[in-house]
């Protein structure tokens, strides 16, 4: 469907800023999305939503990914007009350059034949497009450079943003995609150069030996050829220089970022006995012991030579000190039986033990007796005498008389 | 050889795990501009004085030595510095050597993980900190430019350096190799 321009061109300066966010959307866009945009984008005095997503796609600025597709893509040309308008570059890949490369070595070929066959028209359609395609590999080249730069005011504008290695993989990927694989399209044995050496021979041999008569388009496109390959030597160098110092300061921190990050794995699995000595750092440590001076070695000496003779140490030998009291009851008790038996029966048992000398106390009398009474060898039974009193070292008894016999 | 200038003060810095840096005047120059004469005068009692590439000196550490419990701690509280940094997005080297650092604004408790890593080494507070800061500045690693205030000076290198030991063996740092660049080889 024809778009009429004018509608077109009314439709964009009422909607720059929707366009730039659609424009900005790398991927496919949902039809919710859109209308999430529009709403997003729209002012007090615009249209209805609806009336703006009707519009985008009746003059074709949104294409559906496929036919009866709920998801849309900007096309392609509206999106290189906001860039170019926004000054928003898009990189160009080395396989876009050599894609422009093949299709010179094909213009080349072409040129070739029309000055062979003195084919005037066709001679000068092959110049006008190898002038076409060289002023594309400037431009384009001219993008990535942008592209670059932006990308490393990006960075540098992104410091707390993302981590060390995140931003490292983010250069990583702009050296690898872009420049590195460069190298060899610009290389002096690489295809640029020889596709333009091949161009240039051509161009020679137009003015010298063809019919074609238009020198001056000949030597613009000389001046041309000679421009784009010393610009695209001149814009990679300086791709190289955006972008080498980030990528070897962010080599070298990811690096580090990994080994201290491996460092705290280890000691979080290990423990730190097991982490130390793999992970810690030494550092000298010299324990500082004195050499004896001769000074203090000839006094040693000296005081061992000079010891006075000292008497030998007498040990102390304190007294024995007594049984102790608890001990020497328990002899008395246990020779209780032997002093009895000999005087069996006895008719008053606790008359006989007060009456032994030294006279027991009442706890040692009553013991004694009970130790007597319950002895396995004697026999004792309460006579039929009255009670008695019976004096003991430390107060007195009072109590029937006991008979102990042999048993 | 003449005598060499700041003998005694140079090997009493040495002998205690110090490093010389330009922080450590006249000591410093003083080895710097006659490192060779210096080395060759240690180097029959057994030391090896090593010029680090980034122009600072150091006795080689002897191999089997027992290891005081304060190393243990300074690579931990080393190690959740750059691991931080690292997540914040900074460039290590930019970040440790460009900022004062606050002992109460360190990171080094800002995580349960950083914590629990602190706490396998004794290092249970700020007061823990402090004393791993107060040994790094023992090792002339960093300066204290106020109470709680502190800056990393050169030598905290030897760290970085470890750092990209570490990732080269465990197999992070092969590009680094391959490309030539190495940790510093004394």
């Amino acid at each position: 469907m024809r778009i009429p321009p004018q509608t077109f061109f009314h439709f964009c300066a009422a909607h720059v800023p929707l366009l730039r966010a659609l424009a900005e959307v790398p991927a496919e866009l949902s039809e919710a999305e859109v209308r999430r945009h529009i709403r997003a984008a729209a002012g007090p005095e615009d249209e209805l939503p609806e009336t703006t997503w009707r519009r985008l796609n009746e003059l074709q600025i949104l294409v559906p990914v496929e036919p009866g597709s709920d998801f849309y893509f900007v096309a392609d040309p509206v999106r290189r007009v906001v860039a170019y308008l926004f000054d928003e570059a898009q990189p160009t890949t080395p396989e876009i350059i050599r894609g422009y490369l093949q299709s010179l070595d094909a213009l080349d070929r072409r040129l070739a034949r029309a000055i062979e066959g003195d084919d005037l028209t066709t001679v000068r359609l092959a110049l006008e497009e190898i002038q076409q395609t060289l002023r594309r590999i400037a431009a384009d080249l001219d993008e990535t450079h942008r592209c670059i730069l932006a990308e490393v005011a990006r960075y540098k504008a992104e410091r707390q943003a993302v981590s060390v290695r995140e931003k490292f993989r983010r250069i990583v990927h702009w050296m690898e995609r872009y420049v590195d694989p460069m190298v060899d399209i610009l290389r002096p044995d690489g295809p640029l150069r020889a596709a333009f050496i091949e161009t240039d021979r051509l161009l020679r041999r137009a003015r010298e030996n063809g019919l074609f008569n238009d020198l001056p388009a000949l030597d613009r496109n000389s001046r041309l050829l000679r421009w784009v390959e010393r610009h695209a030597l001149r814009v990679f160098r300086q791709c190289r220089l955006e972008l080498q110092p980030l990528y070897e300061s962010l080599r070298r921190a990811s690096f580090m970022a990994a080994g201290a990050a491996a460092a705290l794995d280890r000691l979080a699995r290990d423990g730190p006995d097991r982490w130390a000595p793999e992970h810690v750092l030494q550092v000298c440590a010299l324990r500082w012991q004195h050499v004896p001076s001769d000074a203090a070695l000839d006094r040693a000496l000296r005081n061992v030579a000079e010891h006075p003779p000292e008497p030998a140490p007498v040990l102390a030998f304190p007294d024995e000190d007594p049984a102790p009291a608890a001990y020497q009851r328990r002899l008395w008790l246990e020779g209780l039986p032997e002093a009895v038996g000999p005087v069996l029966p006895v008719d008053d048992l606790l008359g006989w033990l007060v009456g032994r000398n030294p006279r027991p106390n009442t706890a040692d009398t009553l013991a004694g007796f009970s130790h007597l009474v319950f002895h396995p060898v004697f026999r004792a039974r309460f006579t039929e005498a009255p009670v008695a009193r019976y004096p003991t070292a430390d107060g007195e008894l009072e109590a029937p008389p006991v008979r102990l016999s042999a048993s | 050889m003449t005598e060499l200038p700041h003998l005694r003060e140079v090997f009493e810095l040495l002998r205690s795990g110090h490093h010389l840096s330009p922080e450590d005047e006249p000591a410093f120059s003083a080895v710097a501009s006659r490192h060779d004469d210096y080395a060759a005068y240690f180097a029959p009692l057994g030391l090896r004085l090593v010029r680090h590439p980034q122009d600072f000196f150091y006795f080689e550490p002897e191999g089997g030595e027992t290891m005081p419990q304060t190393l243990p701690r300074i690579a931990v509280f080393a190690y959740i510095l750059i691991d931080h940094a690292a997540n914040a997005g900074r460039v290590i080297e930019d970040y440790v050597f460009n900022t004062t650092f606050l002992l109460d604004r360190l990171p080094h408790f800002s995580l349960d993980r950083y914590a629990a890593l602190l706490r396998q080494v004794e290092v249970d507070d700020l007061g823990g900190l402090r004393l791993i800061v107060k040994s790094m500045e023992r090792l002339g690693w960093v300066k204290f430019t106020g109470e709680d205030e502190f800056r990393f000076l050169r030598p905290i290198h030897r760290v970085f350096d470890k750092c990209l030991e570490l990732a080269r063996r465990s197999g992070t740092g092969t590009q680094l190799e391959s490309s030539g660049e190495s940790p510093a080889n004394p």
